[in-house]
């Protein structure tokens, strides 16, 4: 069956962090022998373009939005169709004096940046040890993909990481929305990549959802909705796990951030009812556990150690959680659409979903998978969710696993010894005992797992965050790993789950931003009414997961 | 609130301070801006650290990318970009007029004049230099001639001459064809901008029809038509599942194929229809069909339409269905319910033509075209983007022409006019806000002074020739900017809009009297915050 494709949407500057990392590891996995060839459907989320010359070339099928001084390095054209005119060969015809340049100092790439743009470095920039973890200022210092040219859109009335301009609240994303360079060029850039594809299923809109950039991701979605009214749409709100104002010095500094994390509140409120009304599904992202007011402590994964300062460590996280769970309706093999996956998962209008991972899937070196799932402790996965622990009743979820090959499975025959004696021994696919593990182990649960050999690529630029006891095939080794040596890929498993928890996630959220009084904040234009019937939608949301609705 | 009180910035600076601060801020941005200013200003390509490149004379796109720190800029900034968005044009006057005005407020404050004096003479001299706006005005006949005018003197201020002129014709063209007949407002969106990256600004042009940046999706399709009908619409032609089907049941790739296949029935019978009314009206005859969707057609859709020979082109942009109507006529349908030849529109010729990977459908040979299509041609993204910024400034000056009935001569003639008769006038107001009235006749002098500068005219010399010319002669007078010597701009044919004048006067005198009398109006802030 041919693609059904997909067009990603990315607001926000963390929810780029997360992007940009999503396409890295999509790109570092493409394999160019045929004789093998991939799994994965990538003309779901990438589009088959010709550059001016003729070039066939392969790009995401992809917009992002992003303030003025964000990009640093990166041109906004990028440079696959063009390269970036020589500005010294600037030619207009004007006056010969009366022509002035104004030229910038030139971003300086770093050595990552460099590499990849050096024919002979290239084959060896997956394993070269970068710093990035210094270097990494904003998502394109570890952009590994070359983007279209239409791809990149930038905001000129607000700088990034700017005071004087702060874009900060859902407000003024709304009314940026208004803007000709949104209403007409951004909806017409959509209708273009739309116009291209024969079997169009829906979007993915990525985005920040604590500043301005939930209201115009909200603002973009009901033009969505409103122009391609059958396409599902799954938004992905994104919360970094860390805020730098958060780490306050004095007492002015800290009534800023008290402010700025009220202003965050109002923020989630405000789009999560958009996405709730507008979008087919939504589910809210975090690599820590809070989410709002303050991210709170990371999450913990086994075997991994992430600093949640870096934006570039905790959206790794999120993409790597993201490129696995939508492998569900991105296999070539899948029966699935996305339509499908949302219509499991939102059944009594619970379009509030929450998510989880497990990274790396600690299975032994040396290990089967029926005696690493007999022997695992604790949870099998982790929410990546804010305030939302992941149900083990009366839940409706769909997994992925990826990495774990049939051969792992259990050991022959004639050789199984102890492992005849579970009852797992009787399925015969990862797929089948991964679903009757989680039957065991879960009540009045409906689980679909969906799952693929070939294990997740996190070589560079993905960042090293996996202790010494992780191979380089992303398995869990009785000896450390050598010094020199990186992990290539891992086993992953990451799922969606709708159950009661997210209703107290929601229930949380209400508290929180019932608490304040949009009146003593100016920079929204949101009437004490309107407020009101946010705090009451978001409640009505709630009670959806209330009644003990049965699968 | 709270928090701008809390950030050290903010602090309330004494009064005076922040007089003073004001009005260098003000000079400060004036600065920036003044080499701008008319056809002989400078022209500047600005380069980012990534090497993105943008070219430009236009104050309000440079006000856009300059990155402006200071509060009161950035308020002269928001005024002046506010005036484009209104009119489209005077945003760098605005500037200069604001700085001007402070800069003359700033002698009187320092003898002591107190600022409140000044703003309120600003505010008389105001309603004055109206009433000679008013005077000076030119009614004009809407016809080509006097659009031509206007329009090219706002895009010589933008492109060099050349391509000012050609620019010109099409914009005027463009602007006379999709004019209701009736004398109601023009709808500029009916004026459809396309880029096409080849050849040379000079090659852009005006098509009486409609470029669309999308083509035929069929490798058989026709990729060129005759005498066609068009049928635009905004019905859905692609099979989308509508029945919700869990991932948790499988079903296997064969039910699932039966089923899209009973669900297709539906889209089929729709697509039935075009081609029943086309073979209807075209069978025997040497007419053909072009269907323009707002909505999806899928593959198995395009391939039945493409056995017809009909060109069908899917997701239209919105915009395009009135665009289309008023281009070819006919209706654009919501259903295809009753279909009949009355609902279509006509068109001489319909093409494609592939640049790079884009494709782009010309609707051409239109009858009576009340939407066209503006084809902008250039070699790279920053010259198709001045032009088409040039372009929209072309537009909106003759929208302004026409709404106003009326034209300004240019060339710094209303000011020095102006300048003029509030001298004259001066001596009726009372007291110290005279003061105030000279002020701002004196501040007016900045346009054709910075116009005189900016080609090279010794500023003192100039002004005083003009200021003489003007006195003995009834016609108002402006500056020749290659010889220097004065003309009438009437004769030259430089026009400018009377609605942005009117702006730049209305708004320049009211900013800067709020930066005057920033002293009040921080107390009152304060007050109403204790309040
Ligand atoms: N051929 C000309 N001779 C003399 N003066 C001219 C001529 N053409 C235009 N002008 C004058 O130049 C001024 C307009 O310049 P310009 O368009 O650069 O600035 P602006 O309209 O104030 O701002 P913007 O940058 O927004 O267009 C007007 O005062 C106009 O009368
Ligand atoms: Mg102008």
């Amino acid at each position: 069956m041919s693609s059904r494709e997909i067009l990603t949407l990315q607001f926000g500057h963390y929810a780029n962090f997360v992007g940009t990392h999503w396409w890295n590891i999509q790109e570092t996995g493409f394999e160019y022998n045929t004789t093998q060839p991939s799994e994965i459907d990538h003309s779901v989320l990438f589009r088959e373009g010709r550059t001016p010359k003729g070039q066939v070339t392969f790009t995401p099928r992809l917009l992002l939005v992003d303030l003025k001084c964000s990009l640093k390095s990166l041109p906004k054209q990028g440079d696959l169709y063009e390269s970036a005119p020589d500005s010294s060969q600037l030619f207009v015809e004007w006056d010969g004096n009366k022509v002035e340049l104004q030229k910038n100092q030139k971003e300086p790439k770093n050595e990552f940046q460099i590499d990849l743009e050096n024919p002979e470095a290239l084959p060896s920039v997956s394993s070269k040890k970068y710093n990035l973890d210094e270097n990494v200022e904003v998502w394109s210092d570890y952009l590994y993909s070359k983007y279209h040219p239409r791809t990149v859109n930038i905001v000129n009335e607000y700088e990034h990481c700017n005071e004087e301009t702060p874009f900060d609240s859902y407000s003024s994303g709304t009314a940026l929305w208004k803007n000709e360079m949104f209403e007409d060029e951004f909806a017409d850039k959509i209708r273009s990549y739309i116009e291209e594809c024969d079997h169009f299923q829906g979007f993915h809109i990525l985005t920040d959802c604590t500043n301005g950039f939930a209201g115009l991701s909200s603002a973009c979605l009901e033009h969505v909705r409103d122009e391609y009214d059958r396409k599902s749409v799954l938004v992905l709100p994104t919360i970094p796990a860390h805020f730098p104002d958060n780490d306050f010095k004095n007492d002015r500094e800290q009534v800023f951030s008290i402010m700025n994390d009220s202003t965050r509140v109002i923020n989630l409120l405000m789009s999560f009812n958009s996405y709730r009304q507008f979008g087919s599904m939504f589910a809210p992202l975090c690599a820590a556990t809070d989410g709002w007011r303050q991210p709170g402590v990371p999450r913990e994964f086994y075997h991994t150690q992430f600093n949640h300062k870096l934006p570039y460590h905790s959206s790794a996280i999120l993409a790597s959680a993201l490129d696995t769970l939508t492998l569900k309706y991105r296999l070539k093999s899948t029966t699935c659409s996305l339509t499908d996956l949302c219509a499991d998962l939102t059944g009594n209008d619970r379009k509030a979903i929450s998510a989880s991972l497990c990274m790396p899937f600690s299975l032994n070196s040396d290990a089967e998978l029926i005696d690493c799932l007999d022997q695992w402790e604790g949870p099998l996965y982790r929410s990546i969710t804010p305030r939302c622990k992941i149900g083990t009743e009366r839940v409706m979820q769909h997994l992925m696993l990826r990495g774990i090959p049939e051969t792992r499975l259990k050991k022959a025959q004639n050789k199984a010894g102890k492992q005849k004696e579970m009852a797992a021994y009787k399925c015969n696919s990862v797929k089948e005992m991964m679903e009757f593990y989680l039957s065991c182990t879960t009540f009045a649960t409906a689980s679909n797992v969906g799952v693929l050999e070939k294990a997740m690529p996190v070589s560079n630029p993905f960042p090293e965050i996996f202790d010494q006891w992780i191979g380089v095939n992303g398995n869990v080794c009785a000896n450390p790993r050598g010094e020199s040596q990186r992990v290539e890929s891992i086993p992953i498993l990451a799922g969606f789950h709708s159950g009661s928890e997210i209703g107290e996630m929601l229930e949380s959220l209400h508290t929180e931003a019932k608490k304040l009084k949009i009146a003593r904040f100016h920079k929204f234009t949101i009437e004490q009414d309107e407020y009101g019937e946010s705090l009451n939608d978001i409640l009505t949301l709630r009670e959806n997961y209330e009644d003990s609705y049965l699968v | 609130m709270a928090i701008s009180l809390l950030n050290p910035k903010a602090e309330v600076a004494r009064a005076a301070q922040a007089l003073a601060v004001n009005i260098s801020a003000a000079k400060g941005i004036q600065e920036v801006m003044k080499s701008n200013l008319g056809p002989k200003g400078t022209m500047k390509m600005l380069v980012s650290g990534a090497g993105d490149i943008k070219i430009t004379k236009d104050g309000n796109i440079l006000l856009h990318e300059m990155q402006i720190q200071h509060p009161t800029a950035s308020l002269i900034a928001r005024a002046s970009t506010a005036q484009d968005d209104m009119t489209g044009d005077g945003t760098t006057s605005t500037v200069l007029l604001i700085g001007e005005l402070l800069k003359q407020a700033d002698i009187y404050i320092a003898e002591g004049l107190h600022p409140r004096l000044l703003a309120e003479g600003f505010d008389k001299a105001k309603t004055k230099a109206l009433e000679v706006l008013d005077k000076i005005k030119i009614p004009i006949e809407i016809n080509r001639e006097n659009l031509l005018d206007v329009c090219r003197t706002s895009l010589r201020t933008k492109v060099h001459q050349t391509l000012a002129d050609v620019l010109t014709e099409v914009c005027v063209e463009a602007v006379l064809a999709i004019r209701p007949k009736d004398n109601k407002p023009v709808d500029l969106h009916m004026v459809e901008l396309m880029q096409m990256q080849h050849k040379t600004e000079t090659d852009s042009s005006l098509i009486k029809g409609l470029v669309l940046d999308h083509g035929s999706r069929h490798p058989d399709m026709p990729k060129r038509l005759e005498n066609c009908y068009i049928l635009t619409c905004n019905v859905s032609l692609e099979y989308e599942k509508s029945e919700v089907n869990s991932g948790f049941f499988y079903k296997t790739a064969e039910e699932r194929d039966k089923m899209v296949l009973a669900e297709r029935e539906f889209i089929d019978q729709r697509v039935k229809k075009v081609i029943e009314l086309k073979k209807k009206i075209c069978t025997g005859t040497n007419k053909t069909f072009v269907i323009i969707n707002q909505k999806g057609i899928d593959p198995m859709s395009l391939d039945q339409l493409a056995k017809e020979g009909i060109i069908a082109l899917r997701r239209a942009k919105r915009r395009n269905m009135e665009r289309l109507s008023l281009a070819c006529g006919g209706t654009a349908m919501n259903t295809f319910d009753d279909l009949s030849e009355s609902c279509l529109g006509y068109a001489g010729l319909v093409y494609e033509h592939v640049l790079g990977e884009t494709k782009f459908t010309f609707v051409e040979e239109c009858k009576n075209p009340q939407s066209v299509t503006i084809l902008l041609k250039g070699p790279n993204k920053h010259s198709l983007q001045q032009i088409k910024d040039a372009i929209r400034d072309g537009l909106r000056a003759i929208n302004n022409a026409i709404e106003d009935k009326a034209v300004i001569p240019g060339a710094g003639a209303f000011e020095i006019a102006a300048n003029k008769e509030l001298l004259q006038w001066k001596d009726t107001v009372k007291g110290k806000t005279r003061l105030g009235v000279v002020a701002y006749a004196e501040a007016l002098l900045v346009i054709p002074k910075i116009l005189a500068t900016n080609s090279g005219f010794d500023v003192q010399e100039t002004i005083v020739k003009l200021q003489e010319e003007s006195h003995t002669s009834p016609e108002p007078i402006g500056l020749d900017l290659t010889s220097g010597e004065p003309i009438s701009p009437k004769d030259a044919g430089i026009f400018d809009n009377y609605i942005v004048k009117k702006q730049i006067i209305n708004s320049c005198s009211v900013i800067a009297s709020n930066l005057l009398l920033v002293d009040e109006i921080m107390r009152a802030g304060m007050s109403s915050l204790k309040g």
